[in-house]
């Protein structure tokens, strides 16, 4: 039995264990078949939009892919716009393991990146075997302090984190506005762009394409951080006995107290992990790519990674297979809306019909399951 | 500072404004949610009524075609969401963030593709200004609600009409009915699932209408993400206001004085410290993770809020 026939309201998927979409346990290596036939499916669907619009579907798409693998140089900033994707999908995907919906990865992002960018310009002298790894505590530190707010709120009031991720992601946007418009990070010889000062030499990741190879390639050292993330996330989860326990609780906050497990606990530290990988991320973008923090950079990494992660089965391997595929819509949705006159927005709609193919297709199997009992919904996402 | 800044008629007059999005976003809330629906695509239903009202003003130039098509925007929206939770019973968390992020892309997308960076024609018909002639000799509340946009006042008359229809009305009852305890319902002969239905549906058309008011009433134009997370904001409302009505319209006045602080306070200052302006944009947010935490009064939502409901016979 493929796991394309399970997605079948009638195919024999009943007697397998039915994960739920917060839920989907390690099976990527059961086969790629389900996600790929959802980004199939959203591409179509995609096509018919970009149809109704009056636009050539298979123009926009060729031009999506030039853009994104066209020219060397293009892949390796296909690969440079996934890895905060990458980050940001590890964020999502270990609250969804704990059965948390971490809507928050991109306020987290950015508090990391404030962090990192303060300090990278605060001790900006410094020599980087110092200053690297102060940046990088930073940037964890900051992304786990604001994913632990929420972690405490829904463990202490019981807060729904949805809603305090959300309110968190545009709190943090006008507490940037000030920060970096008329705050104390305000760099004065920005060039318009409201920024803070520039980082010390120290605290940059160096390009690590040499320009014989690829001209003018940004692809950064970040991407061994990125790796040795998605090793942590993976180590964490399945080699830990906390990993345990918080899979434990994400598959069911009930019978996990009964074991010993304290949910709150594990709540409040799982948001801070997440936080953590976010941050992490916001702090490759500053000291990768730009050197400094700009006002309102990054926008959608937030909304992005939820897609990453879900398409990616919050498993490692999917995660960064997702993040490249995102990536390359990112970079090759600038390339799409200039030559193939099609918005790079349509990247934001093939991403919401990835989360509903994936969302209907563990639904559909957990209603095969469902034949004859009623099942209540996780506590402790309720 | 001075207290013009703080309480004058402009700021009262801002406040109700501001509120009123936010007001019929969080009654779309109540309605769902007193029926046992969770329901946060209403910030999706709000886009795309913002935005296809826009569009229908544009191609019509008839503002009741333009308000019209926003609604059945937002309830189609509202009907995706209903087919997804109540039919299918999934996960009414995601399928409300999918269709989120739905209408942003969608939005963003059909706005590019048919006004580019131009932005939306200048002359569109917008929902008029109610002036209120006889107020305006009046101090403070001439100022303050003598021309306050039509919208407002749709706003005010929906609170009422729904606080009456909720507690006064045997629809009503019943509609709460499914929401605390629908097995019980049930067994009197209510129709679980129609219910829900028409709730979720009536919550997407009363979110549309805050978009709607947005762009067709306020701004007379459509850029993109317009809302800023109103619907959300909405949502924190109504439970602040404890899923009632006017609850709801009180936490939502909190919220747009908070909104329109932000405005009134630039460039003031306290002693010799200017006040920043752009932490205070962070008040209604601040302020809905407090209420939603329930620093500012508990409350209790709904008893089957958010729960599928099976029908008995069928399980």
């Amino acid at each position: 039995m493929t796991q394309l026939q399970g997605t079948t309201t009638t195919g024999p998927g009943a007697e397998r264990p039915a994960p739920s979409v917060r839920q989907l346990t390690f099976q990527w290596a059961g086969g790629p078949a389900i996600p790929v036939l959802s980004v199939a499916i959203a591409l179509v669907l995609g096509a018919v939009f970009v149809l109704l619009s009056g636009n050539d579907p298979v123009k926009g798409y060729v031009a999506l892919f030039q853009g994104a693998f066209g020219t060397p140089y293009d892949i390796t900033e296909t690969i440079v716009a996934a890895i905060p994707l990458v980050l940001t999908g590890l964020a999502v995907a270990v609250a969804f393991r704990t059965g948390l919906f971490n809507i928050g990865a991109q306020g987290q992002l950015l508090v990391g990146a404030l962090a990192a960018g303060w300090a990278g310009s605060q001790w900006a002298t410094l020599p980087g075997f110092i200053l690297m790894p102060i940046v990088i505590v930073f940037g964890v530190a900051g992304g786990a302090f604001y994913g632990g707010i929420v972690g405490l709120l829904k463990a202490v009031r019981g807060v729904n984190e949805v809603i305090t991720t959300i309110m968190l992601n545009y709190t943090i946007v006008f507490v940037m506005h000030w920060l970096l418009q008329a705050g104390p990070m305000t760099a004065q010889n920005a060039f318009g762009t409201p920024a803070s000062t520039p980082i010390g030499v120290g605290a940059r990741l160096p390009v690590i394409i040499p320009n014989e190879l690829v001209l003018f390639s940004r692809l950064h050292a970040g991407i061994i951080l990125a790796a040795l993330a998605v090793i942590a996330f993976w180590f964490l989860l399945w080699r830990t006995p906390l990993g345990y326990q918080l899979r434990a609780v994400g598959l069911g906050a009930r019978a996990a107290a009964q074991a010993g497990i304290d949910p709150a606990r594990h709540m409040i530290l799982v948001m801070a992990i997440a936080g953590g990988f976010a941050g992490l991320g916001g702090m490759i973008e500053v000291s990768g790519v730009f050197g400094r923090v700009y006002d309102g950079f990054s926008s959608s990494y937030g909304f992005d990674a939820i897609a990453v992660a879900l398409l990616g089965k919050n498993s490692p391997l999917g995660i960064v297979f997702a993040a490249l595929l995102f990536g390359a819509f990112v970079h090759g949705g600038a390339y799409m809306q200039s030559h193939a006159g099609i918005s790079s927005n349509l990247v934001a709609i093939i991403q919401a019909f990835v989360l509903f193919v994936i969302a209907a297709e563990s639904l559909v199997r957990s209603l095969t399951r469902r034949r004859g009992r009623a099942r209540k919904p996780v506590e402790a996402i309720a | 500072m001075t207290w013009e800044m703080l309480l004058g008629a402009s700021v009262a007059a801002a406040t109700l404004r501001l509120a009123a999005p936010i007001a019929l976003a969080a009654l779309g809330g109540v309605v769902t949610e007193r029926s046992g629906v969770t329901n946060i695509a209403l910030e999706a239903s709000m886009l795309v009524g913002a935005f296809f009202g826009i569009v229908a003003a544009d191609r019509s130039h008839n503002i009741w075609i333009a308000l019209g098509v926003a609604i059945l925007a937002g309830v189609l929206i509202a009907l995706l969401h209903a087919y997804a939770s109540i039919t299918l019973r999934s996960d009414q968390i995601v399928s409300g963030m999918a269709l989120n992020i739905l209408a942003l892309g969608l939005t963003t997308y059909l706005d590019y593709q048919m006004y580019g960076t131009t932005g939306t024609p200048p002359d569109l018909a917008g929902l008029p200004d109610v002036q209120l002639g006889f107020l305006s000799g009046v101090p403070y509340v001439g100022d303050a609600i003598g021309s306050q946009n039509s919208m407002v006042w749709v706003m005010a008359l929906l609170v009422i009409g729904l606080q009456l229809f909720l507690f006064r009305t045997v629809a009503g009852l019943r509609l709460r009915a499914v929401g605390e305890h629908p097995r019980a319902a049930e067994t009197v002969g209510i129709d679980v699932r129609r219910i829900r239905y028409a709730a979720v549906l009536a919550s997407g058309a009363l979110a549309a209408l805050g978009g709607a008011y947005l762009s067709l009433g306020v701004a007379h134009s459509f850029t993109d993400g317009m809302t800023g997370g109103r619907g959300f904001i909405g949502l924190a409302a109504m439970i602040f206001g404890r899923w009632t009505p006017i609850g709801a319209l009180a936490a939502s006045l909190i919220f747009g004085y908070g909104n329109a602080l932000s405005t009134s306070l630039q460039g003031a200052s306290i002693g010799d410290t200017k006040v920043p302006v752009q932490l205070l944009g962070t008040l209604p947010y601040v302020l809905t993770i407090l209420a939603v935490a329930g620093f500012v009064g508990r409350s209790r939502p709904p008893a089957a809020d958010g729960v599928p409901y099976e029908t008995e016979g069928h399980a």
